[in-house]
């Protein structure tokens, strides 16, 4: 017996020589909803964007439909599913969102479609196949593959996001960092922050995110941008600018889930295999922390599909890592807590961070390290030691 | 012009059954104008990793494609979790002619991750003032929920008193 189904029916028909008319329906074991809107076939702008529910959940559902005319205007181009994921997905209804991508690969469909039959009337010989063969090879002409749109748009706030050529040690005075007045004693740092525009899911700049950090007293952030060097000048000239510690590390894509990097200033791009990212480390002697382990789910954690502590520390990740982020701001307490359990079941050293994205959550988890940190070589050696702890801190 | 005549018609099934030893199995199936592709993924529970993987994809114009079998491999062990997009996508590829099978590979998961939300979404309650309640503390245990759609925006009835509890600094 099936538990789940999902139906999406997307159709296609040309209003008129400029304008296809499109309808889409998802119908779920737990949604049913309807979109239908205009394309104009030259630019592939879409316009009348309408929607209905026919079943949903919670009772502020049907506010979603009030937002679906911010999809009013979208071009429907390959790479626009991003956008859709961020404005009708975070605005409206991740459903509706959907539904939205079905709808503009229809379209996209639907002219290679009308492309071929206008080839077809100057050479009524040419196949679907061979037409697709032409278009495939004027299509990798102007695009770079494998590559998204916002990441070639990105620019470095260092002018480069290749890695430094040369490592440049830094050393802060402990004196004059940032907030004097650590927590209990403690250097306090927060191991995880990501900053806009080198995360493309930040929405706060660096500066504001250092700003923030100072004001409410920790000693110190991590910059962790996702697959994201930052330059050691870059970064001194940060420090020195906000006179307040701020280092290098990295979050890093594997197919365990993202990996947190200290001591390593390689740019890597895409997914990197664990065991791979592992021994890269290593070999320069850096330090990497699995980074939320166990973030679950928008309605369901770990411990909802019956997963425990005893068998989630059997799983590859664990093999892998020096240590474990078991304060994360991004995740739920339930989810932090089986991270904890998990690491003090295996015997590794646990850390917390942010995960901010933004300066309104900057410093809710951080660090506490017995000794003051105040370079890149020292807060590996702390790490290494394990003189330290995760923390609550705002 | 015809224009009550479709150009393009497109059907997408995806459905989740439990299997032997408690793991799901999802099958996308996907017909439209130009395409006949199935994608089929095992999920090991409770760990929720992808245990095992097929399928098939036949384009009018592509027709199949040839590494199809190592590309679905390279997602053997993944977890479906938060974050898989974008490593399902670095996996797989992201060129064109791979993208719709990229994409059944995702729809698997969104299965077996609405699988169990429906699970947890039977558990509501009837009644309004019930199910305001209900949702208002699945947002406040679950806080990616909190401003990531319309009906947990800011300000809305569902987060008001995650909000409040906000304020106060109790949350």
């Amino acid at each position: 017996m099936f538990d789940f189904m999902r139906n999406k029916v997307v159709d296609v028909a040309r209003l008129d020589r400029e304008t296809l008319e499109v309808h889409g329906i998802l119908d779920d074991s737990i949604y049913s909803l309807e979109l239908c809107f205009k394309v104009n076939i030259s630019d592939l702008i879409c316009s009348g964007v309408k929607g209905r529910w026919l079943r949903w959940t919670t009772p502020e559902c049907p506010r979603a439909i009030d937002f679906l005319h911010e999809a009013e205007g979208f071009c429907l181009k390959a790479g626009i599913d991003n956008k859709i994921h961020k404005t009708i997905g975070r605005k409206s209804c991740r459903h509706f969102a959907n539904l939205f991508i079905e709808c503009g690969h229809a379209v996209r469909e639907t002219v290679k479609l009308l492309n071929w039959e206008a080839a077809q009337k100057e050479n009524p010989e040419i196949t679907f196949k061979q037409f697709m063969r032409n278009d495939e090879t004027a299509s990798m002409a102007e695009s770079s593959p494998g590559m998204d749109n916002e990441k070639k748009e990105l620019s470095s706030p260092s002018g480069t996001n290749k890695p430094s050529p040369k490592k440049t040690e830094h050393k802060r005075n402990a004196g004059s960092l940032g907030n004097p007045s650590a927590k209990k004693g403690k250097f306090v740092i927060d191991m995880h922050v990501h900053t806009s525009p080198a995360s493309p899911c930040a929405s706060d700049s660096v500066d504001a995110m250092i700003q923030e950090a100072r004001r409410i007293g920790l000693q110190g952030i991590c910059l962790t941008d996702h697959n994201y060097v930052w330059s050691a000048e870059a970064v001194q000239a940060l420090s020195e600018k906000h006179d307040f510690l701020v280092l290098r590390a990295n979050e890093i894509i594997t197919e365990q889930g993202d990996i947190l990097t200290f001591g390593f200033y390689e740019n890597l791009q895409g997914i990197t295999r664990l065991a791979d990212l592992k021994k890269k480390v290593a070999d320069v002697g850096g330090f990497i922390v699995a980074a939320h382990p166990f973030r679950g789910f928008l309605t369901f954690g770990a411990d909802d599909v019956g997963l425990t502590p005893d068998s989630a520390m059997a799983r590859e990740l664990f093999k892998w890592v020096d240590g474990v982020e078991t304060l994360n701001g991004k995740v739920t307490e339930t989810e932090n807590n089986m991270a904890r359990d998990v690491a003090n079941g295996l015997g590794l050293p646990s850390t917390g961070g942010s995960d901010a994205h933004d300066i309104s959550t900057v410093g809710v988890y951080a660090t506490a390290f017995d000794e003051v940190i105040d370079s890149e070589a020292s807060l590996l050696a702390a790490l290494k030691q394990g003189k330290y702890h995760p923390v609550v801190f705002r | 012009m015809s224009n009550n005549i479709l150009k393009f018609a497109m059907n997408r099934n995806t459905s989740v059954e439990k299997i032997n030893g408690g793991n799901l199995r999802s099958v996308c199936r996907l017909r439209d104008t130009f395409t006949d592709a199935e994608v089929v993924i095992e999920v090991k529970m409770p760990d929720m990793e992808i245990c095992a993987i097929s399928g098939y994809f036949r384009h009018a114009g592509w027709g199949e494609i040839e590494d199809l079998d190592r590309r679905l491999q390279a997602v053997m062990g993944v977890r479906v979790a938060a974050g898989m997009l974008k490593i399902i996508k670095g996996l797989m590829g992201e060129e064109e002619k791979i993208q719709q099978i990229v994409y059944m590979v995702e729809e698997c998961c969104h299965g077996v991750i609405l699988t169990l939300t429906r699970k947890v979404l039977l558990k509501a309650p009837d009644d309004e003032a019930g199910k305001v309640s209900f949702y208002s503390n699945m947002v406040k245990k679950s806080i990616r929920l909190y401003d990531r759609c319309a009906a947990f925006a800011k300000g809305t009835p569902l987060v008001a008193e995650l909000e409040a509890e906000k304020a106060k600094g109790g949350a």
